[in-house]
């Protein structure tokens, strides 16, 4: 009797609830939601069930394995994932100090300039990105603009700096400049100039004002700037390949090289789901230390 | 703002125009199936994808010709084994796997044979009917027709190292340690692991032993960790200009023939007088050949595209089409051979053409590729950050 009291207590809740999903928000979203299913859950699925077939398979018809995660973790793929979970650090401390400067020359002193600036910054995205470091190749090669010009006009003959790991985090800084600078400028300009006046008329030094107003007030910015920057990073795969003459092999390489010339996808599967992993980790770590909440200031 | 509730017509209209165009769609779809007489699409190495080389048969034909270029056999074989045989009419890999492995796997069909010989007895010597890499292992099925070739081994900077001392020295010049850092390896890696063998001192297109493979991780080790840069051929060739490497592999033809076409002469293609391979040859050389799909609504301009390559003046644009330049077997035909320059022989290497093929073994399947290919790859690793 009390069962079928509650069942029938449970049944206008479980038709609201229907009904809830069936108000013409949630109906509206259904094509998206379809979309977001078919091309953004769907192949991540298929690279997750990838990752459990049988080494050098082509389908994902088989018994789950963990064979792929073997071979990543006995053989010598971490030295692939530190280079380019460094590299992306690398290029992330480098575009903060870089970008802070150009971000607050735009958001504050560069006036009427700040628009021309700012297209300087952007004009480069409209080039493929691998004709631009083959531009850089030709800038820094032996006998090339910069060092041809050195021995033309001063006899000096230097080395070049190409395919070695340090031009590569140069590529990554240049690359991923822009994905830095703006999201760092709309943070700078979240700065009311009135707080820092206040501050120097308060007493505050210049780096007072700098580490406990400027940058606290600005890190929303910074910190999706340095996300962003992050995951492209530590992605990427032209520079070190480019500039770099393949002197490092960061991770995304090892996953092409496994999904062409190895045709080995099991293995390339696993090693992008590991990478989602870790990446995806480390960004929920920022993120849970940060309280995104409050730097948004929405409490 | 809010949104005015749906009401049940409009939302039946909504409905109805999605399943109008959800139905147009399949019907459009099946149109397109019956309609492949007018429809192409080729899966092959760069070159045949060149609006040069579509253009007229699309014109002639009225078609809509798809081509998609790859760099490397297995990844195209591969797409037909993960069910792209509805997609593609012709694939265009290298010599071994028409016979080897595409069509025992049933990836491809025959092509009709007396249609397509006789074009083979106006190629070069040869490449004459029955041309082994175009038949099936008993040597009853024609199964491709033969056009680009070339020698690929490796290729030196005649103004650092003379072409008599590369081709006497051949692959040791990669076991001297005086060489480290004035090389670079071409991102070639299924060609690197033959070099890396030969380098090694044995055979790569048969079973190895350990201490063979122990062979090959201490030369893969040492080659790439020597490697001044891993590049494409644009690289390597800008690398050479510039003086960063005097040499590179792997090399031949394909890749010099861009900087030779641009005046660098210097830049040759190298075939070892010596090696390790069958007979003491030391080179390796590849043939394409164009096969047609096993494709259930195969389109029947897939034969008459291999017909249209074999036109004198087509087979001229095929080796000058883009990205490399190559000879092709229907340079054996005059009228053909004609509408090459003097400047065109040059960068493909003519003078020397017939005596570094016969001093190459044919491309072929490497049994543990698999195996060798992977401590290759190790061997990349562990090279990382020098």
């Amino acid at each position: 009797m009390a069962a079928l009291a509650e069942r029938s207590a449970t049944k206008p809740a479980r038709h609201g609830a229907l009904a809830a999903l069936w108000r013409p928000g949630p109906r509206h979203a259904i094509p998206i939601l379809l979309l977001l299913l078919v091309g953004f859950a769907a192949p991540l699925l298929a690279i997750l069930s990838f990752s459990f077939a049988p080494s050098r398979t082509f389908d994902i018809w088989h018994l789950p394995t963990l064979e792929n995660y073997r071979t990543i973790v006995t053989e010598t793929y971490y030295g692939s994932f530190l280079w380019s979970l460094g590299m992306a650090t690398a290029t992330v401390a480098i575009l903060a100090l870089v970008c802070y400067p150009v971000a607050y020359g735009l958001s504050k002193l560069f006036g009427r300039w700040s628009n021309l600036v700012t297209l300087l910054m952007v004009l480069p995205l409209f080039v493929s990105e691998n004709v631009r470091l083959y531009g850089w190749i030709l800038f820094l090669i032996k006998g090339g603009v910069l060092l041809g010009s050195l021995k033309a006009l001063f006899g000096i003959e230097a080395e070049s700096v190409l395919f070695t790991p340090g031009v590569i985090v140069f590529g990554m800084v240049y690359v991923y400049l822009p994905f830095m600078l703006f999201p760092m400028v709309l943070g700078l300009s979240m700065v009311p100039r009135e707080t820092t006046e206040a501050a120097r008329d308060l007493g505050a030094s210049r780096w007072q004002v700098f580490t406990e107003v400027e940058l606290p007030l600005a890190m929303p910015g910074i910190v999706i700037g340095a996300l962003l920057t992050f995951v492209l990073a530590v992605g990427a795969i032209a520079e070190a390949k480019v500039l770099g003459g393949q002197s490092v092999i960061p991770i995304s390489h090892d996953i092409e090289i496994a999904f062409t010339y190895a045709q080995n996808w099991p293995l390339g599967a696993a090693l992008a789901v590991l990478l989602t992993l870790v990446v995806g980790g480390l960004v929920l770590l920022v993120l849970g230390r940060l309280d995104l909440d409050r730097i948004l200031g929405r409490r | 703002m809010r949104f005015a509730p749906t009401s049940r017509r409009q939302f039946l209209q909504t409905a109805g125009a999605g399943a109008a165009l959800v139905a147009g769609g399949a019907l459009l779809g099946r149109r397109a199936e019956a309609a492949r007489e007018t429809e192409m699409n080729i899966l092959c190495w760069e070159g045949y994808n060149s609006a040069a080389v579509l253009d007229p048969f699309r014109n002639e034909r009225s078609a809509t010709i798809k081509a998609e270029s790859l760099t490397n056999d297995p990844t195209m074989i591969n797409r037909l084994r993960a069910g792209e045989t509805n997609v593609w009419d012709l694939i265009n890999v290298n010599n071994p796997w028409a016979r080897k492995v595409m069509y025992p796997e049933g990836l491809i069909v025959p092509l009709n044979r007396p249609r397509f010989e006789a074009y083979f007895d106006k190629m070069m010597p040869a490449f004459k009917a029955p041309y082994k890499w175009a038949m099936d292992d008993e040597g009853k099925e024609l199964l491709g027709m033969a056009q680009r070739f070339g020698p690929y081994s490796f290729v030196v900077n005649t103004d650092k190292i003379s072409r008599e001392t590369a081709e006497d020295q051949g692959w040791d010049l990669w076991n001297d340690p005086a060489n480290a850092g004035k090389y670079g390896v071409l991102e070639s890696d299924d060609w690197n692991v033959f070099n890396i063998c030969l380098i090694a001192g044995f055979d790569p297109f048969r079973d190895h032993t350990p201490e063979e493979v122990a062979k090959f991780t201490e030369t893969a080790n040492r080659v790439f960790k020597g490697a001044k840069l891993v590049g494409d051929i644009a690289t390597m060739n800008q690398a050479f200009v510039s003086g960063e490497i005097d040499f590179h592999m792997t090399g031949g033809t394909y890749s010099a023939s861009p900087a030779r076409a641009d005046g660098a002469t210097s830049i040759r293609g190298i075939t070892p007088k010596k090696g390790p391979l069958p007979g003491g040859k030391g080179g390796v050389a590849w043939i394409e050949i164009t096969s047609t799909v096993n494709n259930p609504q195969l389109s029947p301009l897939a034969a008459d595209f291999l017909e249209y390559v074999q036109h004198p003046e087509i087979a001229h644009t095929v080796a000058f089409a883009e990205g490399t330049f190559n000879p092709v077997a229907q340079m054996g035909n005059p009228e053909c051979f004609n509408l090459f320059t003097t400047e065109e022989l040059d960068a493909i290497q003519w003078d020397s053409l017939e005596e570094e093929m016969a001093r190459s073994a044919e491309y072929d399947i490497v049994p543990d590729y698999d195996n060798l290919l992977d401590i290759m790859s190790a061997a990349k690793r562990a090279a990382s950050g020098g």
